[in-house]
């Protein structure tokens, strides 16, 4: 997958099982603000994101620095990168 | 009917968290769709002896212990009388292959002390595990009522090493990893799936000290009803919650119930099982990533009971239980086993009115698939297939019991038993699983609050199994409303 694939994918699927617009999605985009998450939203994004791109994302420290949605797509995209050279 | 809160369930959890309410000047209603509370805590009796369904022992009941603080908060603690199970052997490690025994003391020092002499070239690897179980007790909110209360500890329990992992890079020895997972058992998920922090949160409060309660879990149930009613709880048994109702602005507004009346509520705390509270919370009030995140939630092991009356008095069970392994190894594939081949664990059972074990309670951890062709049948309207089928599993239980504990074979008087199926309708659990939703490693369980406003969540899969991890339950929801600070003040004043 490219990059621009994998942020097509992530925000496509955030769109449907968060119910948000698809146009309102930039990578500037604040999840707690603009897209009014809170913490209880959180786990619920790491499942998304697991069952989007078929891993286990065990990254506590990681998960508590996102603050946008361009760091989930930082975060996804460095992940897949990890996985397909180990 | 206006309530401050309405409470869905009456099992432990719920109890607490009504009882918690109520003392602190809320108008309370209890619903539970049982005809009484706690049906799964109180047990049964055959032939004048008592067996107990829900409570077995516990950790954390000695004086100034979690469990016990609790039960003086709860205001409880008068009503129920517990006792020390036996100080140098509560639980009994017994493995057929290789042939080993261990029996577990109580208290940290007793049990390193017991583990070296065992296991003389590990004291390394048992001084690293004991101190990290303790570790992790001490984090633990509520347990250690200085913990914080964040998200950290929950993240722990679904982020770290599972128990195996941790376990094996301490270790090499099977026998010892075995010792140390064996109360797997006492909250039925595999040594592979659960973390290690979860693990450690449950055994520490049995590693200080096991209890047992006098007239058991019955008595536990009365002191929880008479608490109830001094309080002035509305209780509501037999009645069934059918909706969580909601206002204009999308937040909690009441219940209904199957017989069609509604009781109002600002909020409500649900106690059900998750899946459950799918059915009852209304189209909309949740997103769908949570819903899937409910729907899939696995449960724990299921299980195989049997349940004995003995001519002899049984005096290998007083005052411990018994956990038979076939292989070192076998808790790594926890219900995986036949049931000739499953790990299992005894029970003493007593005549009312106490004196020595007159019967014993075994429990075989298996999958709900066992029982699966049947699923549609209902309690007292099984097919004779498998009726059929539950007598061969009860008769291949008691030659198994029977053969590894040659000292209670011969005398039996009675015999009945369970299946998963049992299990699914007398716990309402969709899968019939044990203890309800597991918790392990990847898998993400429903915390406190929820999205739904006014919406709060208690029970087992909140926290753990058992009567400990129903009353943290209870108390963390209770916590998450009345404030963290607040609760666990009160909390302190009654060390």
């Amino acid at each position: 997958m490219t990059d621009q694939e994998i942020i097509k994918q992530i925000n496509s699927s955030l769109a449907e099982e968060f119910e948000f617009a698809l146009g309102d999605m930039t990578p500037e985009t604040t999840l707690f603000e603009d897209m009014g998450l809170d913490s209880l939203d959180v786990v619920d994004l790491v499942i998304v994101l697991e069952t989007a791109f078929g891993m286990k994302i065990r990254e506590e420290e990681a998960i508590r620095q996102i603050r946008t949605l361009g760091d989930i797509h930082s975060f996804v995209i460095n992940k897949k990168r990890q996985m397909e050279s180990a | 009917m206006k309530y401050d809160f309405v409470v869905i369930g009456a099992g432990v959890s719920g109890l607490t968290s009504a009882i918690t309410l109520a003392k602190s000047g809320y108008r309370v209603a209890l619903v539970e769709k049982s005809e009484r509370t706690a049906p799964v805590l109180r047990g049964f009796s055959r032939k004048g002896v008592h067996f107990d369904t829900g409570f077995h022992y516990t950790g954390g009941l000695a004086p100034g212990e979690p469990l016990d603080i609790f039960f003086r908060y709860l205001g409880i603690s008068d009503r129920v009388t517990s006792f020390p199970f036996d100080t140098e052997g509560f639980d009994v490690f017994r493995c057929e292959n290789p042939g080993f025994e261990f029996r577990v003391p109580a208290g940290y020092a007793r049990l390193r002390e017991r583990l070296c002499e065992a296991f003389p070239v590990e004291a390394k690897a048992i001084d690293s595990y004991l101190g990290m179980v303790k570790a992790v007790c001490a984090s633990m909110p509520y347990l250690n009522l200085d913990a914080e209360v964040d998200t950290g500890f929950a993240l722990r329990r679904v982020l770290g090493a599972t128990l195996k992992e941790t376990l094996d890079s301490l270790t090499g020895n099977e026998l010892l990893k075995s010792v140390l997972s064996m109360h797997s058992l006492l909250y039925g998920v595999s040594s592979c799936e659960v973390s290690f922090t979860q693990h450690a949160a449950i055994v520490g409060n049995y590693y200080d000290s096991a209890r047992g309660i006098r007239g058991s879990g019955l008595s536990l149930v009365n002191a929880f009803d008479e608490r109830l009613k001094l309080l002035g709880v509305d209780l509501f048994c037999g009645a069934e919650v059918t909706r969580v109702l909601v206002d204009a602005q999308g937040a909690v507004a009441g219940v209904e119930l199957a017989s069609g009346a509604a009781l109002s509520c600002p909020a409500c705390i649900a106690t059900v099982h998750p899946r459950v509270l799918l059915d009852l919370a209304p189209e909309g009030a949740f997103r769908p990533a949570y819903r899937k995140r409910l729907g899939a939630l696995e449960e724990t092991v299921s299980a195989f009971m049997a349940y004995a009356v003995s001519t002899a008095p049984i005096a290998s069970l007083a005052g411990s239980n018994l956990f038979l392994l076939p292989e070192a190894d076998c808790l790594n594939r926890l219900g995986q086993s036949p049931l000739d081949k499953a790990p299992f664990y005894l029970s003493a059972a007593y005549r009312e009115g106490g004196g020595d074990p007159s019967g014993y309670i075994a429990i075989f951890p298996s999958l709900f698939k066992e029982t699966a062709a049947w699923e549609g049948s209902s309690s007292g309207r099984r097919p004779e297939e498998y009726r059929q089928f539950k007598k061969e599993a009860l008769s291949i239980m008691q030659r198994r019991i029977e053969r590894v504990c040659p000292e209670i074979a011969g005398n039996l008087q009675y015999l009945e038993g369970s299946t998963p199926l049992t299990l699914r309708d007398f716990c309402s659990t969709p899968y019939g699983g044990l203890y309800g939703v597991k918790h392990m490693v990847g898998q993400y369980n429903p915390q406190t609050s929820t999205k739904l406003r006014g919406l709060y969540l208690a029970g087992q899969a909140v926290v753990s199994p058992g009567v400990m991890g129903a009353v943290l339950s209870g108390l963390l929801a209770c916590g998450t409303i009345l404030g963290h600070d607040r609760m666990r003040k009160e909390l302190k004043a009654c060390c």
